[in-house]
Formats: C-alpha cells, sequence, structure tokens
C-alpha cells in the first residue's frame, strides 16, 4: 500500500503556521462545551517589540517566548482519493488517501510558567453573546 | 484554502509531522510516499531512504493556527480596535517524529522464492492469458513497492543483489539448476571457442547461449551476474571479463550442496571445475563456507551469509544457533552487511553480543547474549 505525501503550495510557497504551546489544558466552561466553533480562547498580546508574550484566558494570565523549533513541523492533512469507476469492474475500493503538507511551522510561542491570577476579570474584548469565559485548568 | 474556515470547526483532520528541513525539497517534489501493508507500522519513504515514522505524544495543549489575514467580523462592535482573530483549528495531540531505519526486504527474497525462472518455464512457448493469471508469485515493480517496506533505490539495490532479472514485466529469480546451467554452458563455450576469459564479446556470447536454447535476455543477465564489464564499446559491442570470485564461490556451492566434506575432497573438487586461468583460494569463501574440525579431520559445509536473515537480531539468532562461539574473523564476513542507521558495527557486537577473551593474548570470542 503507498500513500503520496505531496505539497500543492509549489516550492518555496508553502505557507507558515503557527503554534501557542501551554502546560495544562484549557477547557471551555461546562455550558459552553457544546459550543466550541468560534469561541474566543483568549487573547494573544505582544506588549513591546521584543519576542515577549502575553495569553490571556479566561483570569488567568500567561507570560511566554518565541521559540525556533529545531525541526521544522509539516502540518499534513489526509485527502481521500476517488479512483473512477472502471467499465464493468465492481470497484470495492474506492481510491486510496494522499497526504498533503498544507503548512509548515516553524516558531512556536511557547508558554511555560505558572499563569497569574488577573485580580479583575479583564474588560471583555467583545460582546456577551460572542463570548464566553474560559477556564484554566 | 478550505479547511482552514472557522465555520466548519476542526476539519480535514490535519496531523502534525516533524521532520528534518532536507525533506522538504523531497516532498515538494513529490518524491516521498508513506508505505506498508495495513497490518504493519508505517515508513516514509524517499527516493533513498527508509524511516520509521514514531508519534511522540505531549502532555502540552498544542494549539496549531493556520495562517490568517483577515480580521475577523466577528467583532461586531464599534468601539472594538480591530483585533486580528486567529484560528486554531486543532489542540494536537503530539507529532509523528521520522527515524532513518533499515529497509525491510527479507521479504523480498521470500516472494521471488514462490515462483522462481524455471526451464520448464523457458521452454513452454505457450503462454496464454489464462495461465498466466492462475501463476502465482509473480510479481511486477509497482506489486514488489505494494509489498514492501523499502525506498526505490533500495529496492532496486535488493534486487540486484538476488540477482533478479525483470522478464515480461515480472520480477524474478532464475532457480539454481538454471542458474547452474547456463553458466556451465558459458564455460562450456569458453573452452569450446577457445574464447578469453578476460575480453568476451557480448554479441557472440549470446548469441550462442541463444542457438543453445536461453532466451537472449537471459543470456545477457547471465554476464551481468557472472561478469564484469571491460569496455562499454560505444556502438560495438560490449567486453566482459569472468568474475573470478562469483565464478568459484557459485562452484563451490554447487558442489557442497551433495554436503558436508572433508576439506581435502572439497579442494580437490573445486580445483578441477575452477576454469584455466582462473585461481581459487579459500578465503574467497569467507561468508559462504564455514569449516569444523572433527576429531582430527577438518570438515567444509555451506553456510552463505545469503540466506541469513538481514535485520541483526535475527541475524545474530542464527549465528549463535550454528555456532555457540565465533572468533572475530570467522564472524566478521557473516555481519559486515548488517546496517542499522546510527549503529556502528561496534555498537552492534555490543548491543547483540557477549564478548569474552580467555586471556590478554588469546582471540576474543563472541557469543550470545
Amino acid at each position: 500500500m503507498q500513500i503520496k505525501v505531496k505539497c500543492s503550495c509549489g516550492e518555496g510557497n508553502c505557507p507558515e503556521w503557527a503554534i501557542v504551546e501551554l502546560q495544562g489544558v484549557v477547557q471551555a466552561q461546562p455550558s459552553f462545551e457544546n459550543r466550541l466553533q468560534n469561541l474566543q480562547i483568549g487573547v494573544l498580546c505582544r506588549p513591546s517589540s521584543q519576542e515577549n508574550y502575553t495569553f490571556t484566558v479566561g483570569y488567568h494570565e500567561l507570560t511566554g517566548t518565541k521559540v525556533s523549533l529545531k525541526k521544522p513541523i509539516l502540518v499534513l492533512r489526509k485527502i481521500k482519493l476517488r479512483k473512477e469507476e472502471e467499465e464493468g469492474e465492481d470497484d470495492v475500493n474506492s481510491g486510496g488517501v494522499e497526504l498533503d503538507v498544507i503548512g509548515v511551522i516553524r516558531h512556536k510561542i511557547l508558554f511555560k510558567t505558572r499563569p497569574k491570577a488577573l485580580i479583575s476579570k479583564p474588560q471583555p474584548a467583545v460582546k456577551e453573546k460572542a463570548t464566553a469565559p474560559m477556564v484554566l485548568h | 484554502m478550505d479547511i482552514i474556515d472557522p465555520q466548519s470547526g476542526c476539519s480535514g483532520g490535519a496531523e502534525a509531522v516533524l521532520v528534518d528541513e532536507k525533506f522538504l525539497p523531497e516532498i515538494l517534489h513529490q518524491r516521498v510516499t508513506l508505505r506498508g501493508q495495513p497490518d504493519e507500522d508505517a515508513v516514509l519513504c524517499t527516493v533513498s531512504k527508509t524511516y520509521a515514522v514514531k508519534f511522540v505524544g505531549t502532555s502540552n495543549s498544542v494549539f496549531l493556527i493556520p495562517p490568517t489575514d483577515k480580521v475577523s467580523n466577528l467583532c461586531n462592535n464599534k468601539d472594538d480596535n480591530n483585533m486580528v482573530v486567529a484560528s486554531v483549528i486543532k489542540v494536537a495531540p503530539g507529532c509523528m517524529e521520522l527515524v532513518e531505519v533499515a529497509p525491510k526486504l527479507d521479504k523480498l527474497k521470500l516472494l521471488l522464492s514462490q515462483n522462481p525462472y524455471s526451464f520448464s518455464e523457458s521452454s513452454d512457448m505457450d503462454i496464454s492469458e489464462e495461465r498466466e493469471k492462475t501463476r502465482i508469485g509473480l510479481y511486477r515493480w509497482d506489486d514488489l513497492v505494494d509489498r514492501l517496506q523499502a525506498s526505490d533505490k533500495e529496492l532496486r539495490m535488493g534486487l540486484q543483489s538476488l540477482s533478479a532479472i525483470e522478464i515480461d514485466g515480472y520480477w524474478r529469480i532464475l532457480d539454481d539448476k538454471y542458474m547452474n546451467a547456463i553458466l556451465n554452458m558459458l564455460l562450456h563455450n569458453v573452452i569450446l571457442n577457445d574464447w578469453s576469459i578476460n575480453a568476451l564479446n557480448e554479441d557472440e556470447v549470446v548469441g550462442v547461449l541463444e542457438t543453445d536454447g536461453f532466451p537472449r535476455n537471459i543470456a545477457t543477465h547471465c554476464l551481468q551476474v557472472y561478469c564484469c564489464k571491460v569496455d562499454e564499446g560505444v556502438g560495438l559491442s560490449t567486453t566482459w571479463k569472468l568474475d573470478e570470485r562469483r565464478i568459484c564461490v557459485h562452484l563451490a556451492r554447487e558442489i557442497l550442496k551433495e554436503g558436508k566434506m572433508k576439506i581435502e575432497i572439497f579442494m580437490e573438487k573445486w580445483m578441477r571445475r575452477v576454469p584455466d586461468g582462473m585461481h581459487a583460494s579459500f578465503d574467497m569463501l569467507e561468508g559462504e563456507v564455514l569449516k569444523e574440525k572433527l576429531g582430527m579431520d577438518t570438515w567444509v559445509y555451506s553456510f552463505s551469509v545469503s540466506s541469513l536473515p538481514s535485520t541483526p537480531a535475527e541475524r545474530f539468532s542464527v549465528l549463535f544457533q550454528e555456532r555457540a562461539k565465533w572468533e572475530w574473523k570467522d564472524l566478521q564476513p557473516y555481519v559486515r552487511d548488517l546496517k542499522v542507521p546510527g549503529l556502528s558495527s561496534e555498537g552492534l557486537l555490543l548491543k547483540y553480543t557477549r564478548r569474552t577473551q580467555p586471556t590478554m593474548d588469546a582471540e576474543p570470542i563472541f557469543s550470545a547474549r
């Protein structure tokens, strides 16, 4: 069995993706568990021109830095191929699978310190209906 | 890029694969594939190398964020500073790491041995479609790629080491009797036609073998297996010379097919078979023949490295089953072809053998761990 790995972006055109990495788990409040799509996780800021970042999730604030990856990470997507039906033959196995490289990741924003609890809740950046506070575990 | 549509959530099943920068050009040029049967661990193959794919998990939360230059219209508050929204499409549970490994080619010999090309086949002129379908053990290049976990280059080298030949689109190995017959015919003709063993004319040799009943492509294959090219004649026929070692080894193996024999008897038979102008010496047979002392006599028998497994653990297991203790000079020919990326030959010995040295000046002995 063979699965081809290819990149349809063309040489040098592979879009650069990003990774935000933190220790632990981000969870939605129970009432929002079924409506994760478009739910705001938090706010990522770079306060100065240096590579320091803050990530605010609910009432927690994390600080982190941008790190270059020693080995770049490729993002692959599975594509199911559809074989053309052959005349008179019962094509039970309709095609195979291909892996498409859709992005390259060379850096990540890594948060590895304990989150700081903000004393007062941050001002919601958007209206109530579009967001829900999230809790960092 | 449709998959990054935030409306559809975590769609498309994006996976993260950790790769070295050097893979990128290969992938961009469509030269990378995953290979394996459904019940095997997948390997990733470039044109020339094979890599094991290992999943490395993480307990961290890794948010995968595709690029976007859209300012989202989710923020429909007028007082809002236009914030850029980056959509997280997936929390990656980990990464796939690639580790170079030796290709898995033992299966190749197994597959091609299912239906070796023999005399009965070569004389059979009638190959009806029906007969072709009922034959098992016939594999085309694509069939082999489908079943084996090796890169194209490694697969080709594997086929070459088996002296396989492509006949009618199928890769075949010639059965022993057939190989033996054609070589003997070649050697016979060398004497008959008074050819120089160091200057064989391809057209002439192939022509004679054809009249002796061997198909042209197989005659040419015989030259490739048992001879070395001397001259790539431009427009003229290529010149070949007999490969002394290959032929002497083949003849030795033929003799030892009868079984173990005393070394003196073997040497006598061997010397008689070797063509004029060739010199056979016992050290040509390292990795092919083993000596055994029984009382006052030394006996020899066939034990070819080419019949042993290619994975280190199994290779050493078979070697120590054959003989509990080995001296390095006897062991070396049976392990020097083992290739494990990242492991030196000393490392291999350390990993799979126990080394003892009775006294300072004695030869070190290797045995099973």
